[in-house]
């Protein structure tokens, strides 16, 4: 399948200073592909370089170097204004208009009949559940209802692309869910989706491929599945009296409240180890072993390595 | 055209609905009803000098509303994100530009054309004034108005509020004194401080070319060919003033 968007070996440095105006690089040599009709990830960690990239394909911001490619066609401006739609993240609006004025001068920028903008507004409220604040001032929305609103400002003409700059920050679990179904049609419709995200657990339901970036290059970009799959991991569920010797060295011991031992094994070898070394040792029970999936949360932060990082691992088992 | 017009029609449903519009607004009535007030215990004809304190106060307070709201307009646009959303559904960049110079246009005149016409209902109850001249110097502080808006766009653009502020402040009064600076540089034998104040004259916008408040209500009419003249001056420096800003939004990198 061919590319919809390709980004070739982009850089961008951007002035940090007021005086000196030093320049910092925020984005080295990043290149990644989405292709037509899939749904990808863009992850990293805060200050990676997501929104400086989305900027980037936006046209807001022009790279140093390197080139986007859209539709077989390079774009030295950005991506053509009526085939995608943008939701920048946390859009806040014009606090004195209503949804419906927002929404009906947003879609005759882009070019839509008066016929269908009415149509259009009504089925996104209806579907984003903001229908009783549309004609309320945007100052008296929640920031639920904002985030709601500017999702729909992205879908309502249309488009073939889709980039979301953070779309389930500040929702609700039943507007994250909302969110994600609407996200589902829009895969379902044809269109592509890039989008950004903290919320790993939401990303890995709604895409189907990965970019992962870490302070500015990126470090995977590919199928999620194949991120997923590698080295799977292994809960050992154990009770002893006396520690059996030298399983410290093939996993992370935990006590949990129920008395029990979990020994994490990050490697066929290291379970096999532990399990003998716990049927060798006299007073010791095996109790379970269960291999564990690994998530999207747990190949992001493995990628990553930060020590940070690794407590949220340990934690989240 | 579409584009332009969409702009011009958020930024003005916006900026109308913006509180600091209506404070300036009761502002004025209660700095009239003083002025009002002293006037009627004061000599003279009481109408020239509610006219006079009036228009000067309404050029005072459309001034400063010029670049409050078209700073603070700007400014929010790009901290609420409204900004991106907009741009990236332009093909051209100075669409946004030109649109929100006119939504902005069409706000501070309808606040302009409000207050005069309150200040001629008031003028008419103390006595009569020549009404076409007083209307031709509303109509120039519009156009003034209008020149604001356009040094307050281009200094928008500067990150900083208040550096924006205080920069369209100082041309906007520096465009008051230009005669007085060019007269300065030619009184002076320094051949650099004569060249920096020629250059002065020529670049800074003329405010006081299109102030016509100094006669109005004292004479019948301003001459026909004057007021083509302020109008020819105001159009061909508010495109200049769009056309530096458009150039300058077009290369920035919106971050």
């Amino acid at each position: 399948m061919n590319p919809l968007i390709d980004v070739q070996h982009i850089n961008l440095s951007i002035p940090t200073g007021h005086v000196l105006q030093k320049r910092k690089t925020i984005l080295h040599d990043i290149s990644f592909q989405v292709k037509q009709g899939t749904s990808t990830a863009y992850l990293g960690t805060n200050g990676a370089g997501k929104t400086s990239t989305f900027r980037i394909l936006c046209g807001l911001m022009k790279p140093d170097s390197g080139q986007l490619v859209f539709d077989g066609k390079v774009m030295p401006h950005g991506l053509p204004p009526k085939r995608f739609g943008f939701m920048p993240e946390q859009p806040y609006f014009y606090k004195n208009l209503t949804p419906q004025e927002l929404l009906t001068g947003l879609s005759r920028l882009s070019g839509m009949d008066n016929k269908q903008i009415n149509k259009r507004i009504q089925y996104w409220a209806e579907k984003l559940h903001f229908s009783k604040v549309l004609k309320q001032r945007l100052s008296t929305c929640s920031k639920g209802q904002v985030q709601r609103v500017g999702l729909a400002q992205a879908l309502i003409h249309q488009p073939d692309f889709i980039l979301l700059d953070e779309p389930l920050s500040g929702l609700d679990p039943i507007g994250r869910a909302c969110v994600r179904d609407v996200i589902h049609d829009e895969i379902k419709r044809g269109a592509t989706l890039l989008f950004s995200s903290h919320i790993l657990d939401d990303a890995e339901a709604i895409c189907d491929q990965v970019i992962i970036l870490k302070a500015g290059q990126t470090v995977f970009s590919g199928d999620i599945q194949s991120l997923l799959s590698s080295d799977d991991t292994w809960m050992i569920k154990a009770l002893w009296d006396k520690q059996p010797a030298d399983i410290h060295q093939h996993g992370e011991i935990k006590q949990m409240i129920d008395g029990n031992y979990y020994i994490q094994a990050s490697s066929i070898h290291s379970r096999d180890a532990i399990i003998q070394n716990i049927l060798n040792t006299e007073g010791a029970t095996l109790i379970s072993v269960e291999a564990e999936k690994k998530t999207l949360e747990h190949a992001f932060v493995d990628l990553l390595q930060m020590d940070k990082g690794e407590e949220t691992y340990a934690s989240h088992r | 055209m579409q584009a332009i017009a969409e702009i011009a029609k958020l930024t003005f449903s916006d900026a109308i609905r913006n509180k600091i519009f209506y404070g300036v607004f009761a502002f004025f009535i209660l700095l009239f009803i003083t002025a009002a007030a002293l006037a009627s215990v004061t000599m003279g004809r009481t109408e020239l000098m509610i006219l006079d304190l009036g228009l000067g106060s309404i050029s005072i307070l459309g001034n400063l509303m010029a670049i409050v709201i078209t700073i603070q307009a700007l400014q929010q646009e790009r901290e609420s994100r409204t900004l991106y959303v907009l741009v990236t559904r332009l093909e051209q960049r100075w669409k946004y530009i030109i649109g929100k110079f006119i939504g902005l246009a069409a706000v501070l005149a309808l606040q302009i054309i409000l207050m005069c016409a309150l200040l001629g209902l008031c003028i008419a109850l103390f006595g009569e004034v020549y009404w076409q001249s007083y209307i031709q110097a509303c109509f120039a502080t519009i156009l003034e108005i209008w020149l604001v808006i356009g040094i307050a766009l281009l200094f928008a653009q500067s990150s900083s509020l208040f550096l924006a502020i205080l920069l369209t402040l100082a041309i906007d009064i520096a465009g008051r004194f230009t005669f007085t600076i060019r007269q300065l540089g030619e009184q002076s034998d320094n051949p650099i401080l004569q060249s920096l104040t020629q250059a002065m004259y020529y670049i800074l916008p003329n405010l006081e070319a299109v102030n016509l408040r100094n006669q109005a209500g004292y004479i019948a009419q301003y001459d026909w060919s004057q007021l083509a003249q302020i109008l020819g001056y105001s159009i061909s420096e508010i495109i200049l003033l769009l056309c530096v800003c458009s150039l300058i939004f077009q290369r920035k990198n919106l971050a």
